[in-house]
């Protein structure tokens, strides 16, 4: 009682003081204010020029279109069209049919690059593994080559008449063609899990490492398992981590592009509305600048909303745990 | 004191990095600008086709005023397109580009080509007249016509003979025989390609009057569908539906592969084709030969035409009249023609370029024959009424995603002619076109 009356008392004071004092200094404030702003600057201003504006500019565009009258065949007029682009692009099969194409390849993907990462990780921190900087290395090589070339050398490895898996299942018996309408989905499923794993796994490695091995030490006395620490010591507390991947991949899905685009060379039937990006590329290339910003704005704000989406779920679990 | 300069340091910084922003956008800009008014007036020309370069370079020679810088781009349909369209949005678009006549009429619906009729009108009588209907959309001549593209059959003489084929087929009934004579004997062997390029897909219904595209009262007709196109689909699809054809992706590594290995013994192509196969199957020269492309009738034979493009003038240019004078000429001086038939492979729009020596040279490739002879008999049984839609880019990539999925038997050629077909209407009302069809 006599703390909350004193803590009353004494809030009014140091307030009082700070505003005499800012009237007796006001240089020394606007000073640091100004050298603030000073390194603020540069990022702000590339910020601005290299981010703010062109979505800026992309929301404008996807609000007007392209009016051409009779055969159109001279320069048209833009016009503005309200939200109709959106209508027009949600009511555009092929257009919707590549925001579901890649909400179900991150549903199946996703979890199981993350659940290969995490696995891979706990045995990497393991205390009996063996030759660890050499898996460490191992496993995160695929990232460190560039996406395209990784994707180049999967088209060929599934590439008909090339494909020496193909090859061997031929020779087993199977028909197995890896380039058919409905093995796309999983062909380029597994070339972003080969890709993205190892990325993936290095940053749980790391949130491992950072588990102070007293715990694990302290739950080995109480007699708890290596998969039992895994389980209830270790998982939980590399749990931001998690997040953070499943938010990156959720991203990096939604914007999936080089391994389509380089699998159309092997593959003519993958559609050239094959993702979201793909088709925004596609109204490009038609010259249809509205429609393409149209479809990136849906597709930023799909990645937007499953991302934070997916945050607020485990900040509300997070916080009833 | 020291605090000072360190800030002092920090406001230097951002002030440069803002004026660097600043200068960098600024004098990208003045570049951009005409030239000055003294000196040579400098022109820049986009293309991909081999050979150019070496035209300009000629023409630079003799034309000490104009100066040409020629600049490679990715082929059209490969981004070549995008990046010139995307270079009129942005103001920065060179004077000259090669432009395709499938994309002319989608060049002038996006208001990116420069009219240049009153400088190119005296020129008119010097081309092939569907040719420079291919270059004048709606009474506006927007550049000079390169080339046509006669198409016709190439083939391996010698695995034709092994086959049991004496004779090159000169019908499609006899093509679709022989595909099955081949396979036949080896199933792992196939008379032809079957690829998903939509504009090689063109000149097979080109050559059947099957018409895409039509204006009448100010509309415009899509025929992608109709009877005729439904005939052509069918062919096809039947010789697809008994696995007579190889379905390589067209002009992919996989394809010369085959051709090389004696896999795939033909190809039914454009003139410029000729070069491209002689180039990508070097191992089998002399074995190759050129026959015309097989015909619906044999009494009345009609071929096909499989691109042909023009040196279009590009919206914005500060030179038109010297762009336009540059075009005409590397259409028409016999040197800069001889270059393009010998390099490019081109077949000349040019009605005078026609009697040029280089297009009675013997090729080795193809066992010293005088190919450009079965082009020049082809030429007077070409349908010349050929018009294109304004949204070609459109409709040829959805035709080629059908192709695809025709080749690996997700599709139906038939079905795929009926979606092209909704498809390329629904885009054409979308912009405010007018259509029927």
């Amino acid at each position: 009682m006599s703390t909350a009356t004193s803590r009353r008392t004494t809030v009014p004071a140091p307030a009082s003081a700070e505003r005499r004092g800012s009237r007796r200094a006001p240089a020394h404030v606007r000073r640091r204010a100004r050298t603030a702003g000073a390194f603020l600057a540069p990022f702000l201003l590339l910020f601005c020029a290299m981010y703010v504006a062109p979505i800026c500019w992309t929301v404008y565009q996807s609000l007007f279109r392209m009016h051409r009258d009779g055969l159109g065949l001279s320069a048209p007029t833009q016009v503005f069209a309200g939200l109709s682009n959106y209508s027009a692009a949600l009511a555009d099969p092929a257009f919707r049919g590549s925001l579901l194409r890649v909400l179900l390849i991150g549903v199946v993907q996703v979890p199981v690059m993350l659940a290969l990462a995490l696995g891979l990780a706990l045995l990497l921190d393991a205390r009996s593994t063996l030759f660890k900087r050499f898996f460490r290395l191992a496993f995160f090589l695929p990232y460190a080559l560039p996406g395209v070339v990784g994707a180049i050398m999967w088209s060929y490895l599934v590439a008909p008449g090339l494909s020496p898996i193909t090859a061997a299942a031929h020779h087993l018996g199977l028909h197995l063609d890896l380039t058919s309408n409905s093995m796309l989905a999983p062909t380029i499923g597994n070339m972003l899990t080969w890709g993205w794993t190892g990325y993936n796994m290095l940053i749980i490695y790391s949130a491992l490492q950072a588990v102070p091995p007293e715990l694990s030490e302290a739950a080995t006395m109480d007699g708890c398992s290596a998969f039992g620490i895994a389980w209830r010591i270790k998982i939980p507390l590399v749990r931001p981590a998690l997040v953070l991947t499943t938010v990156f991949s959720i991203i990096g899905t939604a914007q999936l592009y080089n391994e389509p685009a380089i699998l159309h060379n092997v593959a003519p039937n993958l559609s050239s509305t094959y993702t979201p990006i793909y088709a925004a590329y596609d109204a490009v290339d038609a010259n249809n600048f509205n429609a393409a910003a149209t479809e990136s704005v849906i597709l930023a704000l799909l990645a937007f909303v499953l991302s934070f989406g997916f945050l607020r779920l485990v900040q509300r679990r997070g916080a009833a745990l | 004191m020291k605090m000072h300069s360190g800030r002092t340091v920090a406001a230097a910084a951002a002030l440069m990095t803002a004026t660097a922003l600043l200068t960098g956008c600024s004098s990208s800009g003045s570049t951009g600008s005409g030239a000055p008014a003294s000196g040579p007036v400098k022109l820049d020309f986009w293309g991909w086709a081999p050979g150019y370069d070496q035209s300009v370079a000629l023409w630079n020679k003799s034309h000490p005023d104009i100066q040409i810088t020629f600049d490679k781009t990715a082929s059209g349909s490969k981004g070549g397109y995008t990046k010139m369209l995307t270079a009129v949005q942005a103001g920065n678009a060179p004077c000259l580009a090669q432009v395709g006549y499938e994309t002319l009429p989608s060049f002038a619906a996006a208001g990116a080509l420069e009219d240049v009729t009153s400088d190119t009108s005296s020129a008119k009588s010097q081309f092939a007249d569907w040719t420079w209907n291919q270059v004048t959309i709606d009474g506006k001549t927007y550049g000079a016509p390169v080339d046509t593209a006669p198409m016709a059959l190439m083939y391996r003489k010698d695995l034709f003979a092994k086959y049991g084929i004496s004779k090159p087929p000169a019908t499609w009934d006899e093509y679709a025989a022989d595909a099955a004579k081949v396979h036949a004997a080896d199933p792992s062997v196939y008379l032809g390609d079957f690829g998903n390029d939509a504009y090689n897909y063109a000149g097979l219904a080109w050559q059947a009057g099957a018409a895409w595209f039509g204006t009448a009262n100010q509309q415009w007709q899509v025929s992608l569908n109709s009877a005729s196109n439904q005939k052509v689909a069918s062919y096809w699809q039947g010789l697809l539906d008994k696995k007579l054809l190889k379905t390589d992706p067209s002009y992919d590594p996989s394809l010369y592969s085959d051709m090389a290995s004696g896999k795939i013994l033909s190809d039914v192509n454009a003139v410029w084709d000729a070069p491209i196969i002689a180039s990508s199957v070097k191992g089998s020269s002399g074995q190759w030969a050129v026959a015309p492309m097989p015909v619906w009738d044999a009494a009345n034979p009609v071929y096909g035409n499989d691109g042909g493009s023009a040196t279009a003038v590009l919206k914005g240019c500060a030179h038109a009249k010297e762009a336009a004078e540059f075009a005409l000429w590397m259409s028409t001086d016999a040197d800069s023609v001889a270059n393009l038939i010998k390099v490019t492979g081109i077949y000349p729009a040019a009605t005078a370029a026609l009697s040029n020596p280089a297009l009675s040279a013997p090729d080795p490739f193809y066992g010293g024959q005088k190919i450009y002879d079965v082009f020049n008999a082809e030429t007077a049984h070409i349908n010349t009424s050929w018009q294109w839609g304004p949204t070609m880019t459109q409709t040829s990539t959805d035709l080629a995603d059908g192709l695809g999925q025709a080749g690996t038997g997700g599709s139906k050629l038939p079905a795929v002619l009926g979606t092209v077909q909704t498809k390329t209407v629904a885009q054409m009302k979308q912009q405010g076109l007018t259509v029927t069809g």
